[in-house]
């Protein structure tokens, strides 16, 4: 193939069918949106590559003037020219509908798992010192108040969390409290989901609010048994990495 | 205080009054009189109590916002152009080549009537501010006082200045030249100091500091000196070098798409390769200086921080990296462009480096603008476990980022190095060991800026922010640094084996021009609306709560179309302003027409060769900037 | 129709407009016009197809004194005070911080007296040394700690007992500021935090 329209065109197929069917088997499929903007980002690469020189413009924007204005197109082409020219509108049609027709699908949803919290949680340290005896405590509290969902062994798997859905955090995976600071979680167990901010999607989150339940001092030691338990530590300052 | 004070001394009266009956009934009288007394008094202190006012219709909110922005943008563009123009200036009295300094005076000119126009957006916004926000204005008033002295008396000076400068072109020419670039100097002084004095008042807002007792000068000066001060005033300065810039080359792209004779297709063919020249080189540390600011951000505040970064804005930054993109992109096609195009006979010789590079750009550009948190619907969420893609979840983190800003960046500093290498031959001994040493620490350094980026997933996030992201930075400015005087000095004495012809671009080298202007706009205009909603609900942030009923932060989607609408207002106004300014241009032309005849020989050749785009001739001095 | 469905027509109509004058018109500053509205607009309509998101302020919230039963009540309407109204977290940190400029407040509940904080707070420069270095009559350094319960920040008794009673309780110490000797002190009535608590937002996405 030496004409640059029909190179980019099998680039652009090529990469839908690497995003589309050979990534997912090694990883979990992805979302239409990332689809869309990588092959974006492969049509304008193409474009600016075969449009760079003057040459190039022409190899690669001929055929496409050619077709829109039936120059030399005659024959088997001419049909097929044609026969676009009713398809496209139908397809366009089709689109619209679809995309306009009500539909009992939820709509794409973009939940930021970690919001910025209210300004008083944020610069709060453990008023309680990191005793053997402290940490103890919170292990015995959290196995009465955490682990239904949150697991025995931090790792989000308790009895209950089956029912959840998005699941229980897992604490063991660094993604999780590891990237957080204490105040952070105090602030979180103390608000549950319903405290949290919009882009938090508070009805998507089951966590209780435990200010009710629980005194402060027992959600601070509580927090020291996680971080013990799922073997991570809190964040210092810093970034919440979240662009 | 008043009023206690005033029952106070009520209290002291009574008992005395009580042994004269006539005393008593003035006492009576005064009482009498006195509710409506307190009530004239509340009358007052109502009408000085007036916290908002609203515009109908369009809103007071809105209206501000699109003077604000038109006032900003103008302003950036009134303190880029100066140091634009200085620039030129300087190296063409250095270089003796007249065609720079036809250009800075060419934009000089416009930059009187840009200068009455953005005073005049700045009026409008100071009378809507102190109309619209009066609570806000009085307490910004209270800090600030002695600071507004400060901005007119620097205002007063920069514009004498101007008019000094501008009127006094040709007068100081000669050996009197010395003493127009020191005017030139103060210019920008003068304006640097116009820019930070106002960014204090706005990084007051964003970050306050306490205030504790003291003179008015003292409490202005503590407030001025708020965290994030300094590094608005670096990002301020260098983004109007990048406005200036690609502002001049989108002018020079329109005037290249109506030029009619060949002088003038070749002059701003030219014009256009050295505005986006100066573009893109500020456009480069420019990353650096909003790493920087967003560090002070979360140092100060860890919750803007994460409203920035994570929260409600997080979107905002997608976009970002869009234009950011498409920027970059934008620059360097016309870059490749000017090899394909300026010098005949190279575009195939260097298809596959530019391929290279355009596949580490794309590459880089689809993990910046891989988000965190995906859009993804039910069914699609479920199959990921979440929001967060198990595999390509990992670019959505800074330490990603941060490293394929830093690989853009060295990617478009290359495509710099590669025009201003192209058709030319070293001819110089060492240049054979000099091009390996560069070659060298150009793949050192790319898989050192790499390597970082991946380690820094298995670090601590202080060691990564501290360290890992510090060295990356520091490894691309060694680069930059390193690879332009060795070029610079290898093309001394280079022979030129092709000329560069000017005029030749094609009509789409124009539209990149101006698309990269517009990105440009796009750009501060869109980082104007995170600077101003990350502060969300407050006027001053945890200070004075803005409690009127526009304390909402609109969605992205309206913030755009509004940012769409002042960039569209503004390329508007600049189009207006140039116009008004080259009017006379053509009147003036007949005369002038000599002139214009003998710059196609000087375009040949730069003796600049890196500002100039040109070949040098050989034996010539070379410039170093 | 909503207002992002207004919007996206609105941009539709506008890249419509650019694209008419690219491939009819002829005159080229028109063209370069017609192009940048095409870009303008299309960078809407990609603003418009992302998640739109409007962050609505908190409610303003209002305590009322006498629903103040117990010292903890007491403690969390003065860790919302420490954070907003007070401003002291503009410059005292709790737990170590890189970027506060005045000392850490982690543990302070514990280390000094009730009393001492609060002189602390209404007269800070009780303790300041007096400068003997630049000869004349010494003066006292100016202390970096303004005055809380004088403008601006002007906090009330109630409140800097409150703020006592918070950092007290970040000590993880017993909270000896009594709720009777505050109440006592304002004989109810209101307090007002502008606090940012309630973190009250609203979707416009549709």
């Amino acid at each position: 193939m030496k004409n640059p329209l029909a190179k980019a065109g099998i680039l652009l197929v090529g990469m839908y069918v690497f995003l589309k069917f050979i990534l997912p088997q090694f990883t979990a499929p992805l979302p239409a949106s990332l689809i869309f903007l990588y092959l974006a980002l492969t049509f304008a690469a193409s474009t600016i590559f075969f449009t760079m020189s003057g040459a190039g413009l022409e190899d690669f924007m001929g055929p496409v003037g050619r077709f829109l204005t039936g120059e030399g197109q005659s024959g088997i082409a001419g049909t097929a020219r044609i026969l676009v020219f009713l398809v496209f509108p139908l397809l366009v049609g089709w689109q619209t509908y679809t995309k306009l027709a009500p539909s009992d699908a939820p709509p794409a949803e973009n939940r930021t798992i970690h919001p910025a919290p209210p300004g008083e949680f944020v610069g709060l340290a453990n008023p309680f010192p990191k005793t053997q005896d402290n940490i103890m405590m919170g292990k015995g509290l959290y196995a009465a108040f955490c682990s239904p969902c949150h697991g025995a062994n931090f790792d989000g798997k308790g009895p209950a969390a089956p029912g959840f859905n998005p699941p229980p955090a897992n604490f063991s995976d660094p993604g999780t409290i590891a990237q957080l600071q204490e105040a952070y979680l105090f602030w979180r167990i103390k608000k549950g989901g319903v405290g949290l901010p919009i882009e938090g999607m508070p009805w998507k989150s089951a966590m209780p609010r435990w200010e009710f339940e629980l005194p402060d001092d027992w959600i601070w030691k509580i927090i020291m048994g996680e971080y013990d338990g799922a073997h991570q530590s809190p964040r210092t300052w810093e970034e919440e990495e979240e662009e | 205080m008043k009023s206690r004070g005033t029952v106070e001394n009520l209290q002291s009266w009574l008992p005395k009054v009580k042994h004269s009956s006539l005393s008593g009934w003035s006492v009576f009288w005064v009482l009498l009189l006195l509710p409506a007394f307190v009530w004239a008094q509340d009358a007052a202190t109502q009408a000085m109590s007036v916290e908002y006012r609203d515009i109908p219709w369009i809103g007071s909110r809105n209206l501000v916002w699109i003077v604000a922005q038109q006032h900003l943008l103008l302003a950036g563009f009134v303190l880029g152009v100066p140091i634009f123009a200085w620039i030129c200036e300087i190296v063409g009295w250095r270089s003796k080549e007249p065609r720079y300094d036809k250009l800075a005076k060419e934009f000089t000119k416009l930059l009187t009537s840009a200068y009455a126009t953005t005073a005049l957006f700045g009026g409008i916004l100071l009378f809507l501010l102190i109309g619209l926000y009066p609570k806000l204005m009085a307490y910004l008033s209270d800090v600030f006082f002695p600071s507004f002295i400060a901005y007119c008396i620097l205002f007063l000076l920069e514009t004498a200045t101007l008019y000094i400068y501008w009127y006094g072109w040709d007068a100081l020419q000669g050996n009197k030249k010395g003493l127009h670039i020191f005017l030139g100097f103060l210019l920008n002084l003068f304006a640097l100091g116009i820019m930070i004095v106002p960014n204090s008042w706005a990084t007051f807002q964003a970050s306050p500091v306490v205030l504790g007792d003291g003179t008015a000068i003292e409490r202005a000066w503590t407030a001025m000196q708020n965290p994030t001060w300094w590094p608005v005033n670096i990002h301020r300065l260098i983004a109007n070098v990048v406005l200036g810039g690609f502002i001049c080359g989108a002018y020079a792209g329109v005037r290249y798409l109506l030029a009619q004779t060949k002088e003038e297709k070749d002059h701003y063919d030219w014009m256009g390769y050295v505005g986006n020249f100066i573009g893109v080189f500020g456009m480069l540390p420019l990353p650096f200086a909003g790493y920087w600011l967003m560090r002070e951000v979360y140092q100060y505040n860890q919750q803007m921080g994460i409203t920035l970064m994570g929260g409600f804005l997080a979107w905002l930054f997608i976009l970002q990296a869009m234009l950011i993109g498409v920027l970059f992109l934008g620059a360097n096609y016309y870059f490749w462009m000017g090899i394909a195009y300026r010098i005949p006979g190279s575009a195939q010789s260097y298809k596959r480096p530019i391929l290279a590079m355009l596949v580490v750009l794309m590459v880089c550009l689809g993990v910046w603008m891989t988000p965190h948190s995906l859009v993804a619907s039910l069914a699609e969420a479920q199959l990921m476990g979440g929001t967060h893609h198990p595999l390509l979840g990992v670019f959505g983190v800074m330490s990603a980022k941060m490293t394929v800003s830093n690989l853009m960046i060295l990617v478009t500093f290359m495509s710099f190095i590669m025009y201003w290498r192209a058709g030319k031959q070293e001819t110089a001994a060492w240049a054979k060991v000099a091009k390996a040493v560069m070659g060298a620490l150009l793949a050192i350094g790319g898989i050192a800026v790499v390597v970082l980026g991946v380690w820094g997933y298995f670090v601590p996030a202080i060691i990564r922010i501290n360290y890992f992201s510090v060295a990356q930075v520091l490894i691309v400015l060694f680069i930059m640094v390193t690879f332009t005087p060795l070029t610079a000095l290898l093309m001394k004495s280079a022979k030129t084996t092709t000329e560069m012809v000017w005029g030749q671009m094609p009509i789409r080298a124009g539209y990149a021009l101006v698309l990269n202007a517009v990105m440009v706009i796009l750009l501060m205009s869109l980082m104007g609306y995170a600077r101003s909603s990350s502060r969300v609900h407050w006027h001053i942030y945890g200070v004075m709560r803005d409690t009127s009923e526009y304390a909402y932060s609109p969605a992205l989607g309206y913030a755009a179309a509004f940012m769409s609408l002042n960039t569209f207002l503004f390329c508007l106004l600049v189009s207006f302003i140039f116009w008004v300014a080259t009017m006379g241009d053509k009147v003036k032309k007949g005369p002038e027409q000599g002139q214009a005849a003998e710059d196609p020989t000087k375009i040949s050749g730069g003796v600049t060769p890196a500002m100039a785009g040109g070949a040098p001739r050989v034996g010539e001095e070379t410039l170093k900037i | 129709m909503s207002e992002v469905a207004l919007l996206q027509l609105i941009g539709l109509i506008v890249v419509g407009l650019g694209v008419f004058i690219l491939l009819f018109i002829k005159g080229k500053f028109l063209r370069v016009v017609g192009f940048v509205i095409i870009v303008l607009g299309g960078f809407s309509l990609i603003a418009l197809s992302v998640p739109q998101m409007a962050s609505l302020p908190p409610a303003i919230e209002t305590f009322d004194i006498t629903k103040v039963k117990t010292a903890d009540d007491l403690a969390s309407i003065g860790q919302k005070i420490f954070f907003s109204k007070g401003q002291c977290a503009l410059c005292h940190s709790i737990g170590p911080s890189e970027s506060s400029r005045c000392p850490d407040l982690n543990g302070i509940g514990a280390k000094l007296a009730p009393e001492f904080i609060y002189e602390s707070l209404t007269q800070p420069q009780a303790y300041i040394y007096l400068d003997f270095r630049h000869g004349g009559v010494p003066e006292e350094y100016p202390a970096r700690m303004p005055y809380i319960n004088k403008n601006p920040i002007a906090l009330s008794e109630q409140e800097i007992y409150s703020v006592i009673a918070f950092l007290q309780k970040m000590s993880g110490e017993p909270i000896s500021i009594k709720v009777e000797d505050v109440l006592r002190e304002s004989g109810g009535g209101e307090m007002k935090v502008a606090s940012v608590a309630v973190h009250g937002t609203s979707s416009t996405n549709d």
